[in-house]
C-alpha cells in the first residue's frame, strides 16, 4: 500500500466527503436503469388486481391464438383463447412472489447452516459441510425434480425444491466469513464476557455477515426466478389454470413454430424481470461491498495520468542532478473530494548521492516516489502539476514507451514489503530473468548467468538453488535481497527505495542497508530513500528532506538535520529513534494525527500538533525558508541550535 | 493463447461448414418416434410407440386386414374354432424362417406362448411380460405336428383372435431367445418384412430389408426409427428435413404441415376414446343427474375443433366408432347445454363444493391433456362447479388413478386405445373390474345389466350376436354417464411428399412393408 | 478422501427419495394396464417386493463387483446405459466448459482491463443478458432460427442419422446445444474473472512488474492473469456441476442422448437403479471435476503445494 491519507478517517465537517449509499447507487446508470424497470414491473404486478383486465383464466377456444394487437387483446391470446396480457401480469406476480420467497427461505436456512458451521467448527462443521457437498454434487435440476416428484407438483412444492437446492450457496458463502470472524478478537472478548454462543452468533457475528447475505440474495433472486420458471416449464410448478411465467412459456413452447408470440412474450418478461433484478443486484453489491465502495477495486492503468492542466510547467532547477523534482503535485480523486497527497514538492538527487525522504505514514513521501515513474495508481491518482526531470528529460511529458524503457532501466525501484512485491506464482529466477530481458536482449543461458551473478552480488547463499525457489520459500531478508538484485539488473542511474527495510527485523535491516550503501559506492548510482525512521537515515543518507502533509517542511544534510533540527516536527521524529543504552528516551509516537489531505487547514499543517503553535501559524501560506541552497525549513518560529525550544 | 484461439476458431469453422445436410437418402425411410423403445421383445413391451417398430420386424399368427380391425391370416394360413369356442387350431405357413435362419414351426409358437405364460418355463425369466394377461384364458398350447398348433382355452373368449393380432402375440425366434436370454430385447429376431440392423441408444433403431420375406420383400432398403421425445424438436426435425415420417403431430403444427406442399398429412380414426372418469362413489357424482350435468356442461365441440384443431371427433359413448360392427350409430353425443347442466346440478343438490380433478401432463393417447383439462375446468366453473386441478406426470398419475379415485378426486382424465370392443368396457365399466378386484373401474360404476351384457358378449363367437349385446351396453352406459365422453382421436402422420404408399391403420400400428421412397 | 462419504451418502439419499416418490416402476412399465394386481405381480418379478434396506444392501454388494444392476424399464445393464449416456453428456458439457472458460476468461480480462470503458460496459451488459436468459428458451429460439429457418445446423441429435458419424459431423451437431449450455456459465466466469483481475491488478507485485519496465501485455496476460486464474479455477470446477445440471434442459430440447435426459426419464419411470447409477456417475464426475480444478490450482500456485 502506498501510504496516502486516503484511508484515514475524515475529520468532521468536510462537505460530503463520501457519497451516501443511495447516491452511490443512483450514480451507477445501469443499476438505476435496472431499478426503474424492476420498480415498474413490481408496481404493475402489485396493481394487477386493480387494472381493468379480463379474467386470466377465462377460456374462449374460438378466439385462440389471436396475434399481438388484436382487438380487446393487446398481446393476443393463448391456445385456449385466454388473454395473454392479463395472464402475463398475473403470472409476473406469481413468479416474483415465488422467486423472492424461495430466496428468503434459502437465505434463512443457508445462512443458519453457514453461521453454525463456521462458528462451531470441528465436527459440526464437517458434518454440515459434507451434507452441503452432497446437495451440490447432486445435479440441481434433478434434485428439484425428485423433490417435486416426492411432494407432488404445485407452486409451493416447486418453491421448496428451489429453496432447498439453493441453500448450499448461502451456507458456503456465510460459513467462510463466519469462520474468519469467529476467530477474531472481538468474538473472544464477547466469549470471555460470558455471552452464550447463541448470543455471540446473533449479536456479534450476524451484523457483520448481514451485508454478505444481502449481496448473495441480490445476486441469486434472478437465478431463483429462472429456476422456478424452469420447473414450471417442465410442468412441475404452477398448476393450471394458474399462470406463472414459466408455465406460460412451457405451454407456449408447444406452439413455438405456429404462434411464437405465446412463448416469446413470457420469455421476454422473464428476461426483463431477471435482467433488471441482476442489474439492480449488481448495483447493490457495488454499494455494499466495502472494497468496491472505497473505489479500491478500480483497475490502475499502466501509468499515472498526467493532468497538469493550465498550470505552468516549471523549468529544471539550476543545480540539476540525476533527478530533479519541481513543484510536484499529485492528487487522488475519490467520490467528490480531492486528496492532495503531494502538494508541491521540490527535490533533487545527484549522482552517487543518497537522499532520504522522511515522514510519518500519510505524509506523501511514497506518493512522491511513485509519481516519478508514474506508478501511482490511476484511478484515483493523477499528477496535477509540476515536473520530474531525469537528467533534464521531462518524465511527465515522455511517451509511454519511453517510460517503459526507463522503468527498470535507468530508474529502478525497491519496495517495502518483499513478500507482496514479488509475484508469488513465479520463481525468483524467472522474475529476475524477466527484469533483465525487458532491457537486454540476452540468450537464455546468458540470462541465467546474469541472474546468478546478481544473486551473488546481493550475497545470497547458494544462488543456483535459489533461482528455482518461489518467493514464499525464502526468508524476508532474502526476499528483499532478491528485490534489490532485480533493481540492480540493468545498471540503474537512480534507485528509488520505498521503505525497503521497514518489514525486516533489525539485524537483517542492517545487512540490507550495508548492502545498499556498498552498491551505491561501487556503482555510483543515485538513491532516493523513503523512510519514516531517522535511525535508518543516519546510516545511509547524505541529505534529508522531511515531509509533512504532502510538503517538504525541512531539508538539509543528514548531519545538519540530526544535530540541529529546525522544524518541531523533525525534532519529534528524531526523538522517536531508539538509542542503545538510553531506555528512558521517549519512544511514543507523536501525539495526534496528521491532517487529512482533502481538507488541509490554512497556514501550517502541523499547527494542531505543534507544542509551540502561535495564532499566526494558522493563516497564510508558509514558504520554505532557505538558509543555504541545501538547507531550508517551513516554519515561522523554527527551533534554535540543539533542537530545544 | 494465440494458438489456442486459432484452434478454437478452426473448430468453430468446421462446425459451421454445412456437411451432409439433414436430407435423408433415397430408399431409406427415417421415422420420428416419440420415445426410445423400451425393448424390441414384443412380449415385454406395452407402448404403442414400441409397437410401431415391432410390427415391422415380427409377424403374428394373424394380423389386421389393411385399413380395418378385422383379422386375416398371417403366419397361420387358416384356423378352425371348436363349437364350444374353447379350442383354436391353426395351420401354419411352411418354409418361413426367422431372421437368424432358424425355421418357423409349431414348436416355435408353443415355445413363445409358454415362455410368456408358464412361470416354470426355463426362459420365463427373460421377461417380465406385462401384457401376458391378454392370453390369460389360454390353458395349453400343443404342437400337433410341424405346422399345426392348437390353443386350448379355459373358457370361451371371443377377443382371442384379435388379441393374437396384437403385438403381444407376435412370434419371436426361440433360438434367439435362448442365445441372448435377457438381452433378446436388444437383439430381436422375427419373421417380419425388416430385419433388425442395429440400435444406438437414444439415437436410432435401424431395420433393413428382409430379402426373403414370405409376403414379398419391401422396396425400402432400410427404415431408421429416431426417438425424439420433445414434440417441438420433432417438428423442428421434420421441418428441417431430418425426418421422412412423423406421427402424433400436435394439432397446431398439423395445420402448418397441411398448408405446405412439401408435406403430406394423413389422418385415420382409430379405436380410441378420451374421457373423464367420474367418481360415482362420492358426492357430487354419486348422483346420475350430476354426471349427466357434467356431460352437458362441457363444450366438447369447442374442445375438438379449437383445442385439438379438428384432430379428433366428439365421442358419443364408451365404444369408439372405429369398431364399426359393434358401434351403435344411433347414439348421439350429449349436446352443449350449460343451462340444462345448471338445472341438473341444482336438482342433484350440488352447492358449489370444491372438487378435485386429476389431470395428467402427458401419456399414451392423452392428446393435449393439460390444455383440455384447463378448458374443461373453465366450462365446469361456468356452470357453477368449483374445480381444482392437480396435474401429475403420467406414471404418478396412473399410480393415483388406477387404484381408484375414492377419497382423492371427483374426476380424472383417461384415454384408451384398444384392439377389441370388449377390452375397455370389460376392464373399466364392470362391477367385477373395481380396482380392488384387479380392474380399471376407478370411478366405481356399477350396473348389473351392463355386467351381464359384457360377460355374455365374451362367450358368443358370432359377431352379429356380439354386436347386439355391445350396442345395448352402449345405450345404458350413455344414459348412466359414468364418464364424460369427450373425444375420439384421429391418428395423424406427416410424410414428406416423396414418400409413397404410406397408409395409417385404424390399429394405430405403423405398417411399412409397402412404403416406397424412390427419392 | 472426503469425496467417498459424500458419494455414499448420496446413494442413500437417492434410495430414500426414490422410495418416497409415489408410483413404482411396475406402474410405469404396465402403463394403462397397471392394476394393483398386475403391479404386485410385476414388482415381485422385479424383486421390488423386498424391503428397501435389503434392496440397498444388494445394490451396494453388487457395486463392489462393478455391477450397477439392471434397468427395469430399459431391460439392460445400468452400467452400459449410464456409460453410453454419460460419454454423450461429457462431450456436450466438456465442450461447453471449454467454451465458457475461453469466452468467460477473455471477456473478464477485457472487461477488467477496459474497466468503465465501452468494451467493459458492453461486455457487462452482454454477460447480464446471458445470465438472465432462460437457457431452455434460448435453445428453442436458436433451433427456430438456425435449424428451421436458416437450416445451418441440425435441430437435434448428436450425429447425422445417415452417413456422418465423424468429427465434423459431431461438431456440427454440437454447435447449438454447446453454445446454449455455455451461455450462463460464460457469464458467471466472466464476472468472476473481472473481479479477480481487478483485485490482482492492484497488488504490489503488479506494480513491481510495471516498475521492471514490462510491457502492459506481459503485465496483464502473464502476471495478472496467472494470479487471477488461481481464484477462477475452482469456480470453473463448480460451474462444471451447473453445466451438467443445466444439461438436463438442453439435452431435452436438443434431443442429445445424454445422461441428463436419461435421468429425467428414469425418475418419471421410477427406474430406481438407473437413477442410482446415473446420479452416482454424475456426482462422481462433479467430484472429479473439482478435484481436477484443485490440482490445476495447485499447479498454478506453488504456495498450495
Amino acid at each position: 500500500m502506498t501510504d496516502t491519507a486516503v484511508n484515514t478517517k475524515a475529520k468532521p465537517a468536510p462537505k460530503s466527503a463520501r457519497p451516501g449509499t443511495v447516491a452511490l447507487l443512483l450514480n451507477n446508470s445501469l443499476a438505476t436503469g435496472g431499478l426503474i424497470v424492476l420498480a415498474v414491473i413490481c408496481l404493475i404486478a402489485l396493481a394487477t388486481p386493480l387494472l381493468p383486465l379480463p379474467d386470466p383464466d377465462a377460456t374462449a377456444p374460438a378466439d385462440r391464438l389471436l396475434p399481438v394487437f388484436s382487438e380487446g387483446h393487446l398481446l393476443g391470446t393463448d391456445h385456449l383463447g385466454r388473454d395473454l396480457l392479463s395472464r402475463l401480469l398475473w403470472g409476473t406476480r406469481v413468479s416474483l412472489a415465488v422467486g423472492v420467497s424461495a430466496t428468503l427461505i434459502a437465505a434463512f436456512f443457508g445462512s443458519l447452516f453457514g453461521l453454525v458451521a463456521g462458528y462451531a467448527g470441528g465436527r459440526t462443521d464437517t458434518v454440515i459441510m459434507r451434507g452441503i457437498d452432497m446437495v451440490m454434487a447432486f445435479p440441481y435440476i434433478l434434485l428439484a425434480l425428485a423433490i417435486v416428484a416426492v411432494l407432488g407438483p404445485g407452486l409451493l412444492n416447486a418453491l421448496y425444491a428451489i429453496a432447498l437446492v439453493n441453500i448450499p450457496f448461502f451456507a458456503r458463502n456465510i460459513r467462510g466469513i463466519t469462520y474468519g470472524l469467529a476467530r477474531r478478537e472481538f468474538v473472544d472478548a464477547a466469549r470471555l464476557s460470558g455471552k452464550s454462543p447463541v448470543q455471540i452468533l446473533f449479536i456479534e457475528i450476524l451484523p457483520n455477515v448481514l451485508p454478505v447475505i444481502v449481496i448473495t440474495m441480490s445476486t441469486t433472486v434472478g437465478w431463483m426466478i429462472l429456476e422456478t420458471a424452469g420447473l414450471s416449464f417442465l410442468g412441475l410448478g404452477a398448476q393450471p389454470p394458474q399462470a406463472d411465467l414459466g408455465s406460460m412459456l412451457g405451454e407456449g413452447r408447444k406452439i413455438l413454430f405456429t404462434a411464437p408470440h405465446v412463448s416469446i412474450i413470457p420469455g421476454l418478461m422473464i428476461f426483463a424481470l431477471v435482467m433488471s433484478i441482476n442489474l439492480f443486484g449488481d448495483g447493490v453489491r457495488d454499494v455494499l461491498d466495502p472494497r468496491l465502495r472505497a473505489g479500491s477495486l478500480s483497475r490502475p492503468v499502466a501509468r499515472t495520468a498526467v493532468a497538469r492542466g493550465g498550470s505552468d510547467i516549471p523549468p529544471p532547477s539550476a543545480t540539476p542532478g540525476v533527478l530533479d523534482l519541481r513543484g510536484l503535485r499529485t492528487e487522488f480523486r475519490i467520490g467528490g473530494s480531492v486528496y492532495k497527497a503531494v502538494g508541491g514538492v521540490d527535490l533533487h538527487v545527484r549522482q552517487g548521492e543518497c537522499l532520504g525522504v522522511v515522514g510519518e505514514s500519510g505524509s506523501g513521501k511514497s506518493v512522491t516516489a511513485m509519481s516519478v515513474m508514474g506508478l501511482v495508481p490511476t484511478p484515483p491518482g493523477r499528477i496535477a502539476g509540476g515536473a520530474a526531470y531525469l537528467e533534464g528529460e521531462d518524465l511527465f511529458a515522455a511517451s509511454d514507451g519511453r517510460i517503459r524503457h526507463l522503468r527498470g532501466g535507468s530508474v529502478a525501484y525497491v519496495f517495502q514489503d518483499p513478500l507482496s512485491t514479488l509475484h508469488p506464482l513465479f520463481t525468483v529466477g524467472d522474475q529476475l530473468k524477466e527484469a533483465i530481458r525487458a532491457h537486454q536482449p540476452l540468450s537464455n543461458a546468458q540470462l541465467k548467468e546474469k541472474a546468478l551473478e546478481l544473486l551473488s552480488l546481493v550475497r545470497i547463499p547458494n544462488p543456483k538453488e535459489r533461482l528455482s525457489a518461489y518467493p514464499h520459500e525464502l526468508s524476508g531478508g532474502m526476499r528483499q535481497r532478491v528485490c534489490i538484485a532485480m533493481a540492480l539488473a540493468n545498471d540503474a542511474k537512480l534507485l528509488i527505495a520505498d521503505e525497503p527495510t521497514t518489514a525486516l527485523d533489525v539485524t537483517v535491516q542492517a545487512q540490507v542497508l550495508t548492502l545498499m550503501n556498498g552498491l551505491r559506492r561501487e556503482r555510483n548510482a543515485a538513491i532516493l530513500f523513503i523512510t519514516h525512521d531517522f535511525g535508518v537515515v543516519s546510516a545511509l543518507c547524505d541529505r534529508v528532506a522531511v515531509m509533512y502533509a504532502g510538503r517538504i517542511v525541512e531539508t538539509g544534510t543528514t548531519r545538519e538535520i540530526l544535530e540541529n533540527p529546525q522544524h518541531p516536527y523533525t525534532a519529534k521524529l528524531i526523538e522517536c529513534v531508539p538509542v542503545l543504552g538510553e531506555p528512558e528516551r521517549r519512544l511514543d509516537a507523536i501525539e495526534g494525527r496528521p491532517p487529512v489531505v482533502n481538507n488541509l487547514p490554512d497556514g501550517c499543517a502541523f499547527a494542531d500538533r505543534c507544542p509551540r503553535v502561535r495564532p499566526d501559524c494558522r493563516s497564510g501560506e508558509l514558504e520554505l525558508k532557505l538558509s543555504s541552497p541545501e538547507r531550508g525549513v517551513r516554519c515561522l518560529y523554527p527551533l534554535g541550535e540543539g533542537g530545544t525550544a | 493463447m494465440k494458438k489456442f484461439l486459432a484452434a478454437a476458431f478452426a473448430s468453430a469453422f468446421i462446425a459451421f461448414s454445412p456437411t451432409v445436410q439433414a436430407q435423408t437418402p433415397p430408399n431409406v425411410l427415417v421415422v420420428g418416434q416419440i420415445a426410445e423403445p423400451k425393448s424390441l421383445d414384443p412380449q415385454a413391451v406395452t407402448a404403442v410407440n414400441d409397437f410401431r417398430i415391432l410390427m415391422n420386424i415380427y409377424d403374428g399368427l394373424v394380423r389386421y386386414k389393411d385399413g380395418t380391425l378385422e383379422v386375416e391370416p398371417a403366419l397361420a394360413k387358416s384356423w378352425t374354432i371348436s363349437d364350444d369356442g374353447k379350442t383354436y387350431t391353426f395351420k401354419l405357413r411352411e418354409r418361413v424362417t426367422f431372421h437368424d435362419g432358424t425355421p418357423f414351426n409349431a414348436e416355435a409358437v408353443k415355445f413363445d406362448f409358454e415362455r410368456m405364460l408358464d412361470e416354470e418355463h426355463p426362459y420365463h425369466d427373460t421377461g417380465p411380460f406385462p401384457l401376458a394377461f391378454f392370453f390369460s384364458q389360454v390353458d395349453s398350447v400343443t404342437a400337433d405336428d410341424d405346422y399345426t398348433v392348437t390353443f386350448q382355452l379355459k373358457a370361451p373368449y371371443a377377443p382371442f383372435l384379435s388379441n393374437l393380432a396384437y403385438p403381444t402375440g407376435l412370434i419371436v425366434s426361440p433360438e434367439a431367445v435362448k442365445k441372448y436370454g435377457k438381452d433378446f430385447g436388444r437383439n430381436p429376431s422375427g419373421t417380419g418384412a425388416y430385419k433388425f440392423g442395429g440400435w444406438t441408444a437414444n439415437e436410432k433403431v435401424v431395420v433393413t430389408r428382409n430379402e426373403d420375406y414370405w409376403d414379398g420383400a419391401p422396396d425400402l432398403e432400410a427404415v431408421i426409427f429416431r426417438p425424439i421425445t420433445d414434440a417441438n424438436t420433432r417438428i423442428a426435425e421434420m421441418l428441417s428435413g431430418g425426418l421422412d415420417i412423423m406421427v402424433e403431430v400436435p394439432p397446431d403444427s398439423l395445420q402448418q404441415f397441411k398448408s405446405d406442399p412439401v408435406f403430406n398429412v394423413q389422418e385415420q380414426a382409430g379405436p380410441h376414446v378420451w374421457f373423464l372418469i367420474l367418481n360415482a362413489k362420492e358426492a357430487p357424482f354419486d348422483n346420475k343427474l350430476a354426471r349427466q350435468a357434467a356431460n352437458y356442461a362441457i363444450h366438447k365441440k369447442a374442445l375438438v375443433e379449437n383445442v385439438l384443431q379438428g384432430t379428433a371427433d366428439v365421442a358419443a359413448g364408451p365404444t369408439p366408432p372405429a369398431f364399426a360392427w359393434a358401434y351403435d350409430e344411433s347414439l348421439q353425443p350429449y349436446p352443449y347445454d350449460p343451462a340444462k347442466a345448471k338445472a341438473l346440478l341444482k336438482e342433484a343438490g350440488y352447492n358449489g363444493e370444491e372438487i378435485t380433478f386429476y389431470v395428467t401432463q402427458g401419456g399414451s393417447g392423452m392428446l393435449d391433456p393439460v390444455a383440455m383439462g384447463t378448458a374443461i375446468q373453465a366450462d365446469l366453473e361456468a356452470v357453477g362447479m368449483k374445480v381444482k386441478i392437480e396435474t401429475y406426470e403420467w406414471n404418478t398419475f396412473l399410480g393415483k388413478v388406477n387404484p381408484g379415485l375414492e377419497g382423492k378426486a371427483a374426476m380424472a382424465e383417461m384415454a384408451w386405445m384398444t384392439n377389441d370392443p370388449d377390452t375397455l368396457p370389460f376392464l373399466a365399466l364392470r362391477t367385477g373390474a373395481f380396482p380392488d378386484k384387479g380392474g380399471f373401474n376407478s370411478g366405481y360404476y356399477s350396473n348389473p345389466k351392463v355386467d351381464e351384457l359384457l360377460e355374455k358378449a365374451r362367450q358368443v363367437t358370432d359377431q352379429g350376436e356380439r354386436a347386439k349385446l355391445y350396442k345395448q351396453m352402449q345405450q345404458i352406459v350413455h344414459d348412466d354417464a359414468p364418464w364424460v365422453f369427450v373425444a375420439n382421436w384421429k391418428q395423424n402422420a406427416v410424410t414428406k411428399a416423396s414418400v409413397e404408399n404410406f397408409k395409417l391403420q385404424p390399429s394405430f400400428f405403423l405398417m411399412l412393408q409397402h412404403v416406397k421412397k424412390p427419392m | 478422501m472426503a469425496a467417498i462419504p459424500v458419494l455414499f451418502g448420496l446413494t442413500v439419499i437417492v434410495f430414500l427419495i426414490m422410495a418416497m416418490i409415489p408410483g413404482d416402476p411396475a406402474t410405469a412399465i404396465l402403463g394403462s394396464y397397471a392394476t394393483p394386481e398386475n403391479v404386485a405381480k410385476l414388482n415381485q418379478q422385479l424383486g421390488l417386493d423386498k424391503s428397501l434396506f435389503q434392496q440397498y444392501l444388494i445394490w451396494i454388494g453388487n457395486l463392489f463387483h462393478g455391477d450397477l444392476g439392471r434397468s427395469y424399464t430399459l431391460n439392460r445393464p445400468v452400467l452400459d446405459e449410464v456409460l453410453e449416456r454419460f460419454s454423450a453428456t461429457l462431450i456436450l458439457a466438456g465442450t461447453s466448459l471449454v467454451l465458457c472458460s475461453i469466452f468467460g476468461l477473455l471477456a473478464g480480462i477485457v472487461s477488467a482491463v477496459r474497466q468503465y470503458g465501452w468494451a467493459d460496459k458492453i461486455i457487462t451488459f452482454l454477460v447480464l443478458i446471458g445470465i438472465s436468459t432462460p437457457s431452455f428458451w434460448l435453445g428453442l429460439l436458436l433451433i427456430l432460427a438456425f435449424a428451421v429457418k436458416l437450416r445451418l445446423f441440425p435441430a437435434s441429435g448428436m450425429f447425422a442419422i445417415y452417413g456422418g458419424g465423424d468429427l465434423p459431423d459431431l461438431l456440427h451437431h454440437l454447435a447449438l446445444p454447446a453454445l446454449t449450455l455455455s451461455v450462463v456459465a460464460t457469464g458467471v466466469i466472466a464476472r468472476l474473472t473481472r473481479t479477480a483481475m481487478l483485485e490482482v491488478l492492484r497488488q504490489d507485485y503488479i506494480r513491481t512488474a510495471r516498475a521492471k519496465g514490462l510491457s502492459e501485455r506481459k503485465v496483464i496476460y502473464k502476471h495478472a492473469f496467472k494470479a487471477a486464474l488461481v481464484s477462477v479455477v475452482p469456480v470453473i470446477g463448480i460451474q462444471a456441476g451447473f453445466v451438467i445440471g443445466g444439461a438436463v434442459y438442453i439435452e431435452t430440447v436438443f434431443q442429445w442422448p445424454g445422461i441428463g435426459s436419461m435421468l429425467v426419464t428414469a425418475i418419471s419411470t421410477r427406474d430406481l437403479l438407473l437413477v442410482q447409477g446415473g446420479v452416482l456417475v454424475v456426482a462422481a464426475a462433479y467430484v472429479l471435476f473439482n478435484l481436477v480444478a484443485d490440482v490445476v490450482q495447485t499447479m498454478l500456485d506453488p504456495r498450495l503445494r
